[in-house]
């Protein structure tokens, strides 16, 4: 979706200024609400995708006033009463109002640093062979989808080269409104810094993303 | 760098700092590199190349920073010493062999 989260190449939001100590979280219910959205993934059954979607699909207003674990807070809200395992009368009421729904898996505390260092590859095996090779010269498409996808806005319409194959992986279009892993070619895609930002662009720089095959067209 | 969301390579540099998650960051990063770096103090000579990769997909990227000079013969223990996080997201350089004195 074009929505706030895409924000490479916008302008105003000042400059990048480290906090001192630099600490990850600033108060106990960041530490839970990252906790919990860890957790819940998995009795949750959403996948990535549709977490990340869950994030980014607010008012842009809202989602710029946000901080980061508000953010996820608020998905993590948004996702599990969508799958009916909590209402809105639980939420106000701050703890459960009738028995839990039964849930598939779950993730118990012995299992967390095993789950976590298992993290969720994304690669999958294919018969079919990758379209373009390193060195081709490739089009970003200009595809406008409200739900989630992974080509952020500063690309869309430019040219590139494929700078590398990376191999078969799930597609978060697909992934992301429930519609299967799809899985895809994944490239690595390089642009050149006035390509993306103009004449005044900086012809030192190169910007490469990481691209899946359905993004791409020959140039 | 993500300008997405927040994808940071955890597993090996742990949870990312709020900056690497903030939208100054994210939106400036990938189109005036050379402003974030003099936020972070450095500056590189102008004809230095600079690449972004924006970690789009599930691949994760850090930088493997070069060798500061003078630090030949060094062991792998010593030459670690000088790497730090942020010469490791792309922020920064490594530490000199001075700064160990």
């Amino acid at each position: 979706m074009n929505g706030a989260q895409d924000m490479g190449g916008k302008h105003g939001f000042g400059p990048v200024k480290p906090e001192p100590n630099e600490p990850v979280f600033h108060a106990e219910w960041e530490k839970r609400a990252f906790a919990l959205t860890l957790a819940m993934g998995m009795p949750g059954g959403w996948n990535i995708d549709m977490g990340r979607f869950a994030r980014e699909n607010r008012p842009p207003a809202e989602y710029l006033s946000m901080s980061y674990y508000q953010i996820w807070f608020a998905a993590l809200e948004q996702m599990i009463k969508e799958r009916g395992l909590v209402s809105d009368d639980e939420i106000e009421a701050g703890h459960s109002l009738r028995p839990p729904e039964p849930v598939k898996r779950v993730l118990s505390p012995a299992d967390v640093a095993k789950t976590l260092h298992r993290g969720g590859p994304t690669e999958r095996d294919t018969n079919t062979g990758a379209a373009f090779k390193p060195g081709d010269r490739v089009r970003m498409k200009n595809i406008q989808l409200r739900t989630h996808t992974r080509l952020p806005g500063y690309v869309r319409g430019h040219i590139g080269t494929i700078e590398r194959v990376i191999g078969c992986h799930v597609f978060p279009d697909s992934n992301a409104v429930g519609a299967g892993e799809n899985p895809q070619w994944l490239y690595t895609v390089r642009f050149d810094g006035p390509e993306l930002w103009g004449a005044d662009g900086d012809p030192t720089v190169k910007i490469s993303v990481d691209a899946w095959e359905p993004y791409l067209e020959p140039a | 760098m993500c300008t997405l969301c927040s994808c940071y390579p955890w597993p090996v540099l742990g949870l990312p700092p709020v900056w690497y998650k903030s939208a100054p960051y994210r939106s400036r990063a990938v189109a005036n590199p050379r402003e974030v770096l003099a936020d972070f103090g450095v500056t590189l000579p102008k004809d230095t190349e600079i690449r972004i990769w924006d970690s789009t997909a599930e691949i994760r990227y850090l930088v493997v920073p070069m060798r500061p000079a003078g630090t030949e013969g060094w062991s792998e223990e010593k030459l670690a010493e000088l790497v730090t996080r942020d010469s490791m997201i792309g922020t920064g350089l490594p530490k000199s062999p001075q700064d160990l004195k």
